[in-house]
């Protein structure tokens, strides 16, 4: 097996808690979950605003940087088959409560300043996720992880520039950004970087970079954006409240409404294989 | 020329290979040149392009036509046919 899983979660529950009650997920399945888990809910997130964005041309970005995170997930998800779940089960069974997914996403964007401060934070943080994972040596990332980070590159474009417009304009605008950078990163940061026994083991197997490798890049990434903006990511703490070793969070979930989509409940007698 | 959102107007051109010449596929409004490029690639994702590259409109300047999109940019003076 790959990544220390026992093989008796995968063969009693068929997927990594499908029932609530199953073992906790080895480190590299419980890795791969959450950032499936998050790139489902973030695209689900994206997709609210299709329609409703500023402009023609940014309700398009949006969907397109919807269709991607979902294409993503579905990749990732398609990785624990390797590791000896159905990827169907995983996708398509879980309760609200079984999801893996950063708190940022837990419930919808409140206006459009929140929308781009999770294309900073929360997609930044991911592209930094993916970033350590394909520097690991899982080999499916290693193949399939550059694509999704090339990807992502216009994502990290749309985030920036739109960041430093609204941040620059003033006023209630910038300063409803300002407090939606500040209300996610916590959670965002903790959720990148656990610092739990679990990730220590996806660590020291090889798996992703050091937390400090880790939040260099995440600074890299974030620090000049969220600086510019008078945000200085040095002094943001994560915030580990409650933290849930399993489902690598804090306490939540995705709203009821926003699962029902992920899973795809109302398509449930479509699907095909 | 410009938006309600302050917008300009940038024209889009790609190619499908090294050997193709560009070719003008559509335009789009942008805030400023970073957008530009990334809603030229989102909105004109139907190919997998090459090359693409955007052009502010108020950049092209008509060489022997009054009309079309382009005519706000004669030079002053300038005498098209």
């Amino acid at each position: 097996m790959t990544g220390g899983m026992h093989p008796a979660s995968a063969s009693r529950s068929g997927s990594p808690d499908a029932t609530g009650d199953a073992p906790s997920p080895a480190p590299l399945s419980r890795h791969i979950l959450s950032l499936a888990d998050t790139k489902r809910l973030l695209g689900i997130r994206y997709s609210d605003w299709l329609l409703g964005s500023p402009s023609i041309e940014t309700g398009i970005a949006a969907s397109s940087m919807a269709q991607d995170e979902w294409g993503h997930a579905r990749l990732l998800y398609a990785m624990l088959k390797r590791l000896g779940f159905d990827p169907f089960a995983v996708e398509h069974t879980r309760p609200a409560d079984r999801y893996y997914s950063a708190p940022a996403l837990d419930r919808p964007f409140d206006d459009w300043a929140d929308f781009i401060a999770a294309v900073v934070v929360v997609d930044g943080a991911l592209s930094v996720a993916l970033e350590s994972f394909a520097d690991g040596n899982f080999a499916l990332a290693r193949s399939r992880v550059p694509k999704m980070l090339a990807e992502e590159e216009y994502h990290r474009q749309f985030g920036t520039a739109w960041f430093a417009r609204l941040a620059a304009a003033g006023g209630e605008g910038a300063a409803r950004l300002d407090a939606a950078a500040r209300t996610m990163l916590p959670s965002t940061i903790a959720w990148l970087l656990p610092g739990d026994e679990v990730y220590g083991v996806l660590v020291a197997d090889g798996r992703v970079l050091p937390g400090k490798r880790v939040r260099e890049l995440l600074k890299a990434r974030l620090g000049g954006t969220l600086g510019a903006a008078g945000i200085a990511l040095d002094d943001i703490e994560p915030d580990r409240d409650g933290w849930d070793p399993e489902r690598r969070r804090g306490p939540g979930a995705p709203a009821e409404e926003a699962v029902e989509r992920a899973r795809g409940d109302r398509n449930r007698a479509l699907f095909v294989e | 020329m410009t938006g309600g959102l302050g917008e300009g107007v940038y024209e889009v051109f790609a190619r499908k290979s090294r050997g193709e010449p560009l070719r003008h596929i559509g335009y789009i409004d942008a805030p400023g040149d970073e957008l530009a490029r990334v809603y030229a690639w989102k909105t004109y994702d139907e190919e997998n392009w090459f090359e693409m590259c955007v052009v502010p409109r108020r950049a092209v300047i008509p060489v022997n036509r009054r009309d079309g999109p382009w005519r706000r940019n004669l030079p002053e003076g300038a005498e098209a046919k």
